[in-house]
């Protein structure tokens, strides 16, 4: 090895052991080129995730459809600093580290094999993070499923390939799914024949539709407008025609709704208050 | 076990080998197709017009015949047999049973050279990408448009079907095939590895395996996914039956496999070779090999009660019966889960060992990164129901699934660290397998920040069953796993055909496949959360726009596989003679030549440290090995 290699390398390993010591200013050590890359890099997962729920994802028509936007913009606040961290390592150690793609390798790099503070670090962020992660999603996940008094109960049949609504008490079936805003809709799910994904996508929510048996979910929509409904588990030949129509309407649109369906105006109205 | 021998013995008898020298991959795929017509004919005649049995048992008596008889063609009961008769195989037996002296046709027979069998998988591992890379680009141009006719519907179900299933097997074995069989015993100083019959077992029966789930193409296919959820499943066309059978048989060789690769890891170390030196590839191949011996299996299960379902009527599945469609998602998950990290973990293993070598630094955090292996292990038994979560079976158990998923995130970090800080003040040589390295962080932590949405309730109640679920797992396995299988490829591509990788093709397939995996995936995020479903033929004209593409991408990372496919047979063909240590390692397999001889060591090697002494001002060599390279031996010294 040439004096000029030890002289690489131990200037190497001075530099790896203590950048501190080294006595540059902050602002020209690679920490500080790398916090530059972590908050542009974050800044533009953060907007990525900004963009896709605003723009793209249907409209927010229930309160647990707000809670998937807010989990998805939380998470990303909180998930996109890290990435950018590994990425803003990454791309620096190409840019300032990078030797080329000879055919004799550069000389060898600090022996650094541990560091307990960066494990330290790292592991102490990834235990909060997860702990406020569990946090947000149990509070979500709890607010979501607080049954109110008087729900509204819709009894939704999946069959290859089509779904039925139906609305006890009024006599009224569908196939286009009508809820009304400011209550609580619980579905009752269920299938004739084999398991469907019962998929109000603006709702926010989504069970499964088993054959035998019944399975429960709530959704609190709060906004009125058009939404689909799908299926969102293979269901043999016709899966990908399994769709429905939906949508979210006032109180009182409701009521004239099941009636303009052959309900009668008393059970229609005494469906509308719930508690069925 | 391989006895002893001396390289240079090699004038064996004439008939060593006995059967053996008349049994190939051709007589193999004659008398399984005997075997499969034998099968059906006493099928069809016999039970075909028994009310109880119909076509089903056909299939199935079928499709197991042929695995059968492939086995007993290609040669893998001939030594049991003998031994059962009273024989036992001699040393010359033993050395043509090893490929000694057949040249090229030894990669066409059983043969338990260690690295014959490992050559062996990587062409079927090619083979399969190739299959379901084709499936894959007729599902992305029948998506081009939103009522596109290009394949029915049935078609559709079927060829997402088999592209998943094709897929996963190809990744299951993508790393621990090739790599944990090739290069794992020479890490260890082992000369082949513990049980050389079996590791030629294990490959031969995913060959085996393979056909039967082709077949079922053309005999109605599966219409329920790779996951062939039931009930829908035990109503399906008898393509099910098929598919059952190929995973029947996959599964025992992945488990004889993942027995093979723990036994040699735990038994032929070579002198020195502490646990604590061992190369950190060989730590996650064992990892993932544990896994798999816990995961596999249950996938056995779900495939022989869904198969006995279909074929003789028990109702393990149908709800008609008091059956359950739950058990089934349950145990098939209790397999899947673990299952992604069988696929996963030996991949990011090998790119630690990668990011070591071309960072020209020692590996950071060895120890964390054997935790982390093992801590990913462990948690990832205790995480199947997330994939449940919208299922209705055990709502109260949502925020304790959420909590182990979640918590997964931790191991995986690490990582993340474990590479970072590899590549921190390093000295980065910018080769073509580091380029795979940088790939898999890029797209792994896509992968792992998406996989943080679903492992929560209220995002999944969104996002499950859509296409961002697709991206995801496609950003973990095919952008972490096969990228860092891929980087794999390229280190050891040396090691392994003695020829150097042409990296100026190589550079170029790796943009064209960095640059339209992001596109591919972009896509199916985009159509993930505007609500497009999984696994549809036809879409709402809303999704169009995203699919198209989706589907562009698609076709800029196929060709980008192919150019990287032909740079590889390229310079296998064509390529520069590559020199025992080309990248100036230091873990075993760079001290022998390339390739290595017939059982890898005329000396046996003695440890004296692990392998990532970079730096460490240690001018000797860090595993000090006596043999002289025997270089220039491209036919693995079997000549």
């Amino acid at each position: 090895m040439s004096s000029n290699h030890e002289d690489i390398k131990r200037e190497q390993i001075a530099e790896a052991g203590n950048g501190r010591a080294h006595g540059e200013p902050f602002h020209r050590r690679p920490a500080f080129k790398i916090l530059i890359l972590v908050v542009l890099f974050s800044a533009i997962g953060i907007w990525a995730a900004g963009f896709f729920t605003d723009k793209i994802m249907p409209s927010i028509l229930s309160t647990q459809m707000k809670s998937a936007h807010d989990t998805i913009i939380l998470f990303t606040v909180l998930a996109a600093p890290v990435a950018a961290l590994v990425y803003a390592i990454a791309a620096y150690s190409v840019y300032k580290w990078g030797h080329g793609h000879g055919d004799e390798p550069p000389p060898d790099g600090p022996p650094m094999r541990e560091n307990s503070l960066a494990t330290g670090l790292w592991l102490g962020v990834s235990a909060i993070l997860v702990v406020v992660l569990l946090v947000w999603g149990m509070t979500a996940l709890s607010s979501e499923n607080q049954g109110q008094l008087r729900p509204v109960t819709v009894d939704v049949y999946g069959q290859q390939w089509l779904w039925t609504f139906k609305y006890p008490g009024t006599g009224v079936e569908s196939n286009q799914l009508v809820v009304p805003a400011g209550r609580q809709i619980r579905f009752v799910v269920t299938s004739y024949d084999v398991t469907h994904g019962f998929w109000p996508n603006s709702l926010g929510v989504q069970i499964d539709a088993n054959p035998g048996f019944k399975t429960y979910i709530t959704a609190d929509p709060n906004k009125t407008g058009p939404f689909a409904v799908r299926c969102s588990q293979l269901c043999g030949l016709y899966h990908a025609y399994m769709d429905a129509t939906g949508k979210v309407v006032t109180a009182a649109q409701f009521s004239s709704w099941l009636v303009s369906q052959g309900a009668s105006s008393t059970s229609a109205n005494a469906y509308a208050l719930g508690g069925n | 076990m391989a006895t002893a021998v001396l390289l240079e013995d090699t004038n064996l008898r004439s008939k060593a080998g006995g059967l053996y020298r008349h049994q190939n991959l051709l007589t193999a795929i004659i008398t399984g197709g005997v075997a499969m017509f034998v099968g059906w004919l006493i099928a069809h005649y016999t039970l075909q017009n028994n009310a109880n049995w119909g076509s089903d048992m056909v299939v199935t008596v079928t499709m197991a015949s042929w695995v059968v008889g492939f086995m007993a063609g290609i040669g893998a009961f001939n030594a049991v047999f003998r031994w059962m008769m009273g024989h036992d195989q001699d040393h010359h037996d033993e050395l043509y049973a090893a490929g000694v002296s057949q040249g090229w046709r030894r990669y066409f027979k059983f043969c338990t050279d260690h690295k014959v069998v490992g050559t062996q998988y990587l062409i079927l591992v090619m083979s399969l990408f190739a299959v379901g890379g084709t499936l894959a680009m007729i599902i992305r141009t029948q998506l081009m448009s939103p009522n596109n006719h290009l394949i029915s519907p049935q078609t559709y179900n079927a060829v997402i079907s088999i592209h998943g299933m094709i897929m996963i097997i190809a990744t299951i074995i993508m790393v621990s095939g090739p790599w944990a069989n090739f290069i794992l015993p020479i890490q260890l100083g082992a000369k082949d590895m513990a049980f050389p019959r079996l590791n030629a077992l294990s490959l031969w029966l995913v060959v085996a395996a393979v056909p039967p789930i082709l077949i079922s193409l053309f005999i109605g296919g599966v219409d329920s996914g790779w996951t062939t959820y039931a009930p829908l499943s035990v109503q399906s066309p008898p393509g099910q039956d098929a598919f059952a059978i190929t995973i029947i048989t996959f599964v025992v060789s992945v488990t004889v496999a993942g027995i093979n690769t723990i036994t040699t890891a735990m038994t032929m170390r070579a002198k020195g070779m502490t646990m604590g030196r061992l190369p950190i590839f060989v730590w996650g191949s064992m990892v993932a090999a544990g896994l798999g011996l816990y995961a596999m299996p249950a996938f056995l299960a779900a495939q022989s009660m869904l198969l006995t379902d279909r074929v003789v009527g028990t109702s393990f599945f149908a709800p008609a019966q008091g059956g359950a469609g739950w058990l089934y998602e349950n145990i098939f998950w209790i397999m899947g889960h673990p299952e992604v990290y069988v696929i996963l973990i030996p991949g990011v293993a090998a790119a630690m060992d990668v990011a070591s070598t071309f960072s020209r630094k020692p590996l950071f955090g060895y120890k964390i990164a054997v935790g982390a292996f093992f801590g990913l292990g462990a948690l990832s038994l205790m995480v199947w129901a997330h994939h449940m979560f919208t299922t209705g079976w055990a709502p109260n158990l949502a925020g304790p699934w959420m909590l182990t998923t979640e918590l997964i995130s931790i191991p995986t970090g690490l990582f993340f660290l474990v590479i970072i800080g590899t590549l921190w003040r390093g000295s980065i040589w910018t080769r073509l397998p580091m380029y795979w390295v940088y790939l898999f962080l890029w797209n792994f932590i896509i992968g792992g920040v998406t996989g943080i949405y679903l492992s929560d309730v209220p995002a999944d109640q969104y996002f499950h069953g859509n296409m961002f679920v697709t991206a995801h797992f496609h950003y973990t396995l095919l952008g972490g796993g096969m990228i860092g299988a891929t980087a794999a490829l390229c280190y050891w591509f040396p090691k392994m055909t003695g020829k150097m990788l042409n990296e100026r093709i190589g550079k170029l397939a790796f943009w064209v496949i960095a640059i339209f995996f992001q596109v591919t995936y972009f896509g199916m995020f985009w159509e993930g959360f505007q609500g497009m479903p999984r696994r549809i033929a036809a879409y709402a004209p809303q999704f169009h726009t995203a699919n198209m593409i989706a589907t562009m991408g698609a076709y800029g990372l196929f060709l980008g596989w192919v150019i990287l496919l032909y740079a590889i047979v390229h310079s296998w063909m064509n390529g520069k003679v590559a020199p025992s240590n080309p990248w100036q390692a230091k873990s075993l397999e760079w001290h022998i030549s390339s390739p290595p001889p017939l059982q890898n060591f005329l000396v046996d090697p003695i440890v004296t440290s692990d392998p990532y002494t970079f730096g460490e001002g240690n001018p000797a060599a860090p595993s000090k090995n006596p043999t002289p390279a025997t270089v220039g031996s491209h036919d693995g010294g079997a000549h």
